[in-house]
């Protein structure tokens, strides 16, 4: 499948300065992340505030039918769905985005040593624009249903830093794979998609039995997506929820690295 | 100082075809029996081979060969694309490669958009993209379509905004594939006379063409390629002629 993966301190070097270097480009990939989203919503008269109001329109319609259809309280179901699809929606972007990463770029990597970290943090950029025209629905829905976060809130800006270095690993390490393998893009819709009913977005994690409560500790995004959702909605998630978070974070950065490192130079070669 | 060393360099390309470039068959073939480097299905084209090359300031490369030849390849090499699947290449400097001058244009942003974009990718600062960006208009002479999307440019208003930002830039060494024309008469005047100034300025030049004439009057060395080697090095009259 691979040459074996043997890394020589010459591709160490390498893809030390390649992050180096991607993270001290920002202008470059702030600007791309902007233009993507721009560019998808030019020629619109409400532009990318459709990316709000689509998720406006998403939260209210599902909200009303779901809490209707589980018999759940909208006052105390409705905050949660929107907080969750939200946080979902950014973490399905990353996960979808990443199997294109390199191949979207294509003519620059073949035209000039751009550092790969670029394409990566550019990923990162588009999704976190996204993220912040959604995030705005937020207070209003809060606001319309009477639920009051306080300081607790702000445990979700480690929630999202945690979140932010997980799909940072991952978009390095499916971008590679993805790249070399055309197949990996539409497993990972799948796999994407599957991961939604696995996670708790649309339910809540209560309404499992305790046994199987447990298991989603081992799905990575029903952990980072507690680890902001909660915060968000006033409760402290639990110590063992941020072990969860810092103990997959490592492995994924861990394989990421050895897969950048062998073979971020077969990158143009595979375009 | 600018300076280029390839030392041994071979680019070899592995051809995956659609099934072996599936996951599925990569598995496989990893439970089927240990890891085979060179598996008989990947098809492998050997675009350069040994390739040993140094360029030191005031080199004028000529680059000749016929189509094929590898001389697209070793100009990616160069721009430090392509790493060099074996051997070892170091580029010292800024570098400029204007393989493509359309590079990341977008048709749905405007003129000016563009340009920041790749000066952007340039690495220039908002700053600098601004300062130059007045000189770049000048050149371009597109008056207020530079604030209208491009998608309403004809291909030599494109073609006229993506030399004139490409050329906007100070490097230390310039690659090109064929010298650009672009616009009309008048206009290719102007265009000729700004390359020919980039070519002056950068340290390092190597200038792909097929034209005898153009590299005699732009180079002092020349190499020629054939089938991803470099079979002939020397003066350009002996080698291009």
């Amino acid at each position: 499948m691979f040459d074996a993966l043997s890394i020589s301190p010459r591709d160490v070097r390498l893809a030390r300065q390649d992050l180096a270097g991607g993270v001290t480009a920002w202008p470059i990939w702030t600007h791309l992340g902007l233009l993507d989203i721009r560019q998808r919503y030019r020629r619109s008269r409400l532009g990318q505030f459709w990316i709000t109001l689509s998720m406006a329109l998403f939260v209210g319609g599902i909200g009303v039918v779901n809490a209707s259809l589980f018999r759940a309280a909208a006052a105390d179901y409705i905050p949660y769905l929107a907080a969750s699809y939200i946080v979902w929606t950014l973490m399905s972007g990353l996960a979808n985005d990443a199997a294109q990463v390199y191949v979207q770029a294509a003519p620059f990597l073949r035209q000039a040593a751009i550092p790969r970290t670029v394409f990566v943090l550019r990923v990162l950029a588009r999704n976190a624009v996204a993220f912040a025209h959604n995030v705005v629905i937020l207070p209003v829905v809060f606001a319309l249903f009477g639920v009051w976060p306080g300081a607790t809130a702000l445990l979700a800006l480690p929630g999202l830093a945690l979140l932010a270095a997980a799909a940072f690993c991952a978009v390095h390490a499916v971008g590679v794979l993805a790249t070399r393998f055309r197949d990996l893009p539409q497993i990972m819709q799948n796999a994407v998609q599957m991961a939604f009913f696995l996670t708790p977005v649309m339910w809540r994690p209560e309404q499992l039995g305790s046994n199987v409560a447990s298991a989603l500790s081992f799905n990575p995004f029903a952990v980072y997506l507690s680890l902001v959702v909660e915060p968000l909605l006033g409760r402290a998630p639990p110590a063992s929820s941020w072990a969860a978070g810092v103990a997959m974070l490592l492995p994924l950065a861990g394989v990421a690295w050895l897969l950048f490192a062998r073979f971020r130079a077969r990158i143009p070669y595979w375009l | 100082m600018a300076s280029i060393t390839l030392q041994d360099v071979s680019v070899e390309f592995p051809i995956y075809n659609a099934q072996s470039r599936s996951l599925r068959r990569g598995l496989m073939r990893k439970v089927g029996g240990g890891l085979d480097t060179h598996d008989p299905a990947v098809l492998r084209v050997q675009a350069l081979r040994n390739v040993n090359l140094a360029l030191r300031p005031g080199d004028r490369l000529a680059l000749v060969g016929h189509n094929g030849a590898g001389k697209s390849t070793l100009l990616r090499v160069l721009s430090g694309a392509y790493e060099p699947s074996s051997g070892d290449a170091r580029i010292e400097g800024k570098v400029a490669s204007l393989l493509d001058i359309t590079l990341g244009m977008d048709d749905e942003l405007t003129g000016r958009e563009n340009i920041a974009l790749r000066g952007a990718f340039a690495g220039l600062t908002r700053r600098e993209v601004a300062e130059r960006m007045d000189e770049i208009a000048d050149f371009c002479e597109l008056g207020e379509f530079l604030d209208l999307p491009m998608r309403t440019y004809s291909s030599g208003m494109s073609l006229r905004v993506a030399f004139g930002v490409s050329t906007a830039l100070s490097p230390d060494i310039l690659l090109l594939d064929e010298l650009i024309a672009v616009g009309d008469a008048g206009f290719a005047a102007k265009a000729r006379a700004r390359i020919e100034r980039l070519m002056d300025q950068a340290s390092i030049l190597v200038l792909a063409s097929h034209s005898v004439e153009i590299l005699e009057t732009y180079c002092n060395r020349a190499v020629r390629m054939e089938g991803g080697r470099i079979v002939a090095e020397g003066g350009v009259r002996e080698v291009v002629g």
